[in-house]
């Protein structure tokens, strides 16, 4: 039986949703961790009032965040999944039944990049993208939506063979010149290598890893633990008002390539928006985040 | 100046319950590093052309919500949803970047003669300048607090501009106990963010260093 074009309209409209009103658990074990080591007594109070504000959004079914983003989604197809009807179609009918249905409302955000007019709807809108999996028969959707606070500070170099000292200093002053505004603590995704596109896409991958979770490469491992280590001494804090809580993880992916070496570094804030799920093709869906 | 703000960064901040409009003299008796919670009217927006037609209005002596001039105007974006009869009920409210409006605060921060302004993640000199001049005080809300901040709206007391989006509209609010918020820069023109900017800054080297000296004890540089 193959995966029905209505089950991912329901399951992308409910994904979405569910990025907005909860935060995902590790991200609320980190903050928690947070706000008994934190030294600065506002950024203790700061991280109090996060953990209060995401419990009591998930609670009473409200949104954690105003500013709901765009949507976003990422979907790895199985070579062997069947789908009933148009996927694309599916996720865009999802999308409107969400902006129609939920509680409480959303605001428009889909802005248009030239005029800045907003509206709920627009062509391209959802972004979607696609990649394969061999020799699999489900679908793995990740929802993402992705808002201002955090995503104008996205940023990408084109070095020539750098050294890991460049490469550390250019993540280090793009953490800098986010400062005190992405709503840290934050996560920092990093992708190197590759080309210009794909770099992207690997340092966007790299903020949805589970906090905690290390690159089983130790060189690149060990990169993320001290990168980490670094952030957190700059001293922004929570919400950026002071403090040694200023990124919760730093997840970085590479790939090989030639000369040119491209950097990519983008942020999550506080809120850590991400939600994950699998359908198989008898129609089983399993939530993961 | 980064002194004076370290040591208030050291401290047990104070907390300070306000009812607006303030004077002059309740801004300058706040600290940066201090904790705020509000009562009484508020105006928010988080509307670019909204900030300019808030200049264009103040220059030409037109229309302007009463509890703006000396008042308390923020980048709080309120999705405001109009009733049967009219009128309006304030479903959350949460906060905007403020530096998206670095361009427009100084004028509107003069005009106005406000007595606090806020958002998240502070305003540039420009704005910190013009504050000074004016015995203004900046707050931080929560990113990401929708629930806390919805839950001390009590009532819409206006809405202009309804032209606009609901986020970009003009909205005068009446608050109980609204906060905590943090007081990001202060009217005697210290702004936590300049100093925590300068102090990444100047940490910079030495994080870069131990970055260094921390691979090379692990391991033989990989690719130098």
């Amino acid at each position: 039986m193959p995966i029905s074009s209505q089950q991912i309209r329901s399951v992308t409209a409910q994904m979405y949703e569910w990025s907005l009103k909860q935060i995902p658990d590790d991200t609320r074990a980190t903050l928690a961790r947070f706000e008994t080591t934190e030294t600065n007594p506002t950024g203790r109070k700061t991280l109090a009032i996060m953990l209060e504000s995401s419990d009591e959004a998930k609670k009473n079914s409200q949104l954690v965040c105003s500013d709901v983003g765009f949507p976003v989604y990422m979907i790895k197809v199985g070579s062997r999944a069947r789908i009933d009807g148009n996927l694309r179609q599916a996720i865009e009918g999802g999308f409107a039944d969400l902006v129609a249905q939920i509680d409480p409302p959303i605001l428009q955000m889909v802005t248009h990049p030239l005029t800045h007019k907003r509206s709920y709807a627009a062509p391209g809108m959802p972004q979607i993208t696609f990649d394969w999996v061999d020799d699999a028969d489900y679908i793995e959707i990740t929802c993402s939506p992705k808002a201002l606070g955090s995503g104008r500070w996205a940023a990408l170099e084109i070095f020539v063979y750098p050294s890991m000292d460049q490469i550390e200093k250019y993540v280090m002053e793009c953490v800098l010149r986010a400062g005190s505004q992405a709503c840290p603590p934050i996560v920092v995704g990093v992708g190197i290598g590759g080309t210009f596109d794909y770099a992207a896409k690997m340092a966007k991958e790299a903020t949805l890893r589970a906090n905690g979770v290390h690159n089983p490469d130790p060189m690149v491992a060990s990169l993320e633990e001290r990168l980490l280590k670094a952030i957190n001494a700059t001293g922004f804090g929570p919400m950026g008002t002071g403090g040694d809580s200023t990124a919760m993880a730093v997840n970085v992916n590479i790939s090989h390539g030639h000369g040119f070496v491209p950097v990519a570094v983008c942020f999550n804030c506080w809120i850590n928006r991400r939600t994950r799920v699998r359908i198989n093709n008898d129609g089983e869906v399993t939530r993961y985040e | 100046m980064s002194e004076l703000i370290g040591q208030n960064l050291k401290r047990e901040s104070r907390v300070h319950h306000l009812t607006l409009p303030i004077t002059k003299e309740q801004a300058q008796d706040v600290a940066v590093g201090d904790m705020v919670y509000l009562n009484g009217e508020i105006v928010v927006t988080i509307g670019l052309p909204t900030h300019q037609r808030i200049i264009d209005n103040a220059a030409a002596g037109e229309h302007l919500p009463a509890a703006l001039p000396h008042g308390a105007f923020f980048h709080l974006s309120c999705f405001n949803r109009e009733r049967e009869d009219g009128s309006f009920e304030a479903l959350y409210m949460n906060p905007s970047t403020s530096t998206r409006y670095n361009s427009f605060m100084p004028r509107i921060i003069r005009a106005l003669d406000l007595r606090m302004v806020g958002g998240k993640g502070g305003l540039d000199a420009e704005s910190v300048a013009a504050m000074r001049e004016t015995g203004t005080i900046y707050l931080s809300f929560l990113g990401g607090g929708c629930t806390l901040l919805a839950r001390a709206i009590e009532e819409v007391a206006a809405v202009d501009w309804t032209d606009y989006i609901s986020q970009f509209r003009l909205v005068t609010l009446k608050v109980k106990d609204l906060g905590p918020a943090t007081v990001g820069i202060d009217a005697h023109g210290n702004s936590i963010y300049t100093s925590l900017a300068r102090d990444a800054q100047d940490k910079l080297r030495a994080l870069l260093a131990q970055m260094k000296a921390e691979r090379n004890a692990a391991a033989p540089p990989a690719n130098e």
